[in-house]
């Protein structure tokens, strides 16, 4: 099975994605 | 935190592939910094955007796990489109089409197929194939009504 590996930080998955070239999924959500 | 369509190990091989994956949390009383950016209204809202962060595709509300990969593609093909790579788009949208011939993106990545394989080879043929396919498949559908003026090209 593969884990996603959720970011946190939106700005911080910004930077990831700018090294590796892939774009980036958000899921916005609410616990409720 | 990988629960619906997260649990299906096709959507987690995908997203850990394709995709830097980001949850961000709603709260409702006091909306945070990025749900004023991208004006969030309701969840789950789910978007593609490019490596600078700019949005290319989103959808509103829940989706089944097939839905739920045509749009992750169907994402990935607008980008390719938004920014003029047409070989990239029309590969993405043909995956779409192939890939998940039954979910409710396909109307809208034939559109946007015919549509880019108009700018690639400059052949209006591309829309009317485009227009053929939406009227036959999916004839309530809107981008059928879109590409009703697509009916007029000659093949």
């Amino acid at each position: 099975m593969t884990e996603i590996k959720w970011e946190k930080d939106f700005h911080k998955a910004v930077e990831l994605a700018g090294k590796t070239n892939k774009p980036i999924f958000q899921d916005f959500w609410f616990d409720g | 935190m990988n629960t619906g369509p997260y649990s299906d190990e096709k959507v987690q091989k995908y997203i850990a592939a394709e995709f830097i994956p980001v949850k961000s949390q709603c709260v409702w009383d006091k909306r945070t910094e990025l749900m004023k950016q991208f004006d969030i209204a309701w969840t789950p809202t789910l978007m593609v955007h490019d490596v600078t962060g700019k949005e290319h595709h989103r959808v509103v509300g829940f989706v089944p796990t097939d839905d739920f990969l045509a749009h992750l593609k169907l994402g990935k093909a607008k980008m390719s489109f938004n920014r003029f790579r047409f070989a990239d788009a029309v590969e993405n949208f043909s995956t779409v089409i192939e890939q998940h011939p039954d979910a409710g993106a396909v109307p809208e990545a034939v559109f946007y197929l015919g549509v880019t394989t108009y700018w690639k080879s400059h052949d209006p043929k591309g829309l009317r194939r485009a227009y053929d396919t939406l009227a036959a498949r999916f004839p309530q559908s809107e981008w059928a009504r879109r590409a009703l003026p697509y009916k007029q090209i000659p093949l």
